[in-house]
């Protein structure tokens, strides 16, 4: 019994952290699950690659890529989050979501080994932004919910304003 | 004893323990039993969020406490200077949560009779205080920092406040 119990308490303590990427946006910082993300690509990189669309009703897209035959839309992480406009020298390529999120730096790694609710007294937007709150080396960071960037509803509109400017070429093409 | 709501004084029994806290200029009071502790000037977190009020966290014994920068509602604009965190429990339907209000200078115990508000008062005051020559307004926790208190009619969204 006792070699049991000592045992539990052995697998309790050794219960391993998540990953998360600390990074930066308009000097807040933020966590992701390191595993919510597919790649990390500087904006320079990707320049050539990001096709500008024309559309208002999500104002925080204004480009998509195309990696691995999927098209991710790429979200202003200031925009998304209300805060400062700066300048973005990263996107982190969202692994579950056709998202792509532009940050201006990456801080480092981590692990975190406790997710704390956001407290009810949140009641705006943050609860869908946020999957809770990490407490890392007297740091409250939040934890960044990957489905919170773009909604369905959203992609629905960023899908058809991009398939209605995708055929207008073609459209003017055949007039000719 | 009469009934009570965890924010509000009740009219049958109305001489219950208040904490007086003060924010700006003005005193203020909150039925003794919701506040859980004073907490000194720890580390305000800030984050974005589009929550009234909501100015950040704080840490306190292993939890995270939101920190309602109440003074917006009650003197008009943002506490500049605090020395102290007033921490309360906040009632979400059956449960409740741990909430810190930012205060200046110490708060002491009141145990004085409860007058009923008048129908003008606002709806985060639940009655007042007699306390020497002073009238003190008894702040009803949940009005106070709910969005009601800072909603006026045709606002539009709440603003990010990182």
């Amino acid at each position: 019994m006792k070699i049991a119990s000592a045992e539990g308490n052995k697998a309790r303590r050794a219960r391993p952290g998540e990953a998360v990427i600390l990074f930066c946006i308009s000097n807040q910082t933020f966590a992701i699950a390191a595993d919510a993300v597919q790649e990390i690509r500087s904006t320079d990189s990707l320049g050539g690659a990001a096709i500008e669309i024309e559309q208002a009703e999500v104002p925080k897209v204004r480009h998509l890529v195309e990696r691995a035959k999927r098209t991710y839309y790429v979200v202003s992480g200031c925009a998304h989050f209300g805060l400062k406009l700066t300048r973005p020298t990263l996107v982190l390529i969202l692994r579950q979501i056709r998202a792509a999120i532009l940050v201006d730096s990456i801080e480092r790694m981590a692990e975190i080994s406790k997710l704390h609710a956001l407290p009810r007294g949140f009641e705006g937007d943050e609860r869908k932004w946020y999957r809770g709150l990490a407490y890392l080396e007297d740091r409250v960071i939040p934890v960044i919910y990957p489905g919170g960037f773009l909604t369905t509803e959203e992609f629905v509109r960023l899908d058809h304003a991009t398939a209605v400017s995708a055929g207008v070429p073609q459209l003017e093409g055949a007039a000719r | 004893m009469g009934a009570t709501d965890m924010n509000g004084a009740d009219s049958a029994d109305a001489k219950h323990s208040y904490v007086l806290l003060r924010v700006g200029n003005r005193r203020f009071a909150l039925r003794a039993e919701l506040v859980e502790e004073l907490a000194p000037p720890v580390k305000l977190h800030r984050f974005p969020n589009t929550t009234a009020l909501v100015a950040g966290v704080i840490v306190r014994r292993g939890r995270i406490v939101p920190v309602y920068d109440v003074s917006r509602v009650l003197c008009g604009r943002e506490s500049s200077v605090h020395r102290f965190y007033l921490v309360a429990r906040r009632k979400f339907g059956k449960e409740s949560e741990a909430s810190a209000i930012p205060v200046n200078g110490e708060c002491e115990l009141a145990n004085s009779e409860w007058v009923a508000g008048r129908s003008d008062d606002a709806a985060y005051f639940a009655g007042s205080l007699q306390v020497g020559d002073e009238e003190i307004k008894v702040l009803n926790l949940e009005s106070l920092v709910s969005g009601a208190a800072t909603a006026a009619p045709g606002d539009g969204p709440s603003e990010v406040r990182p």
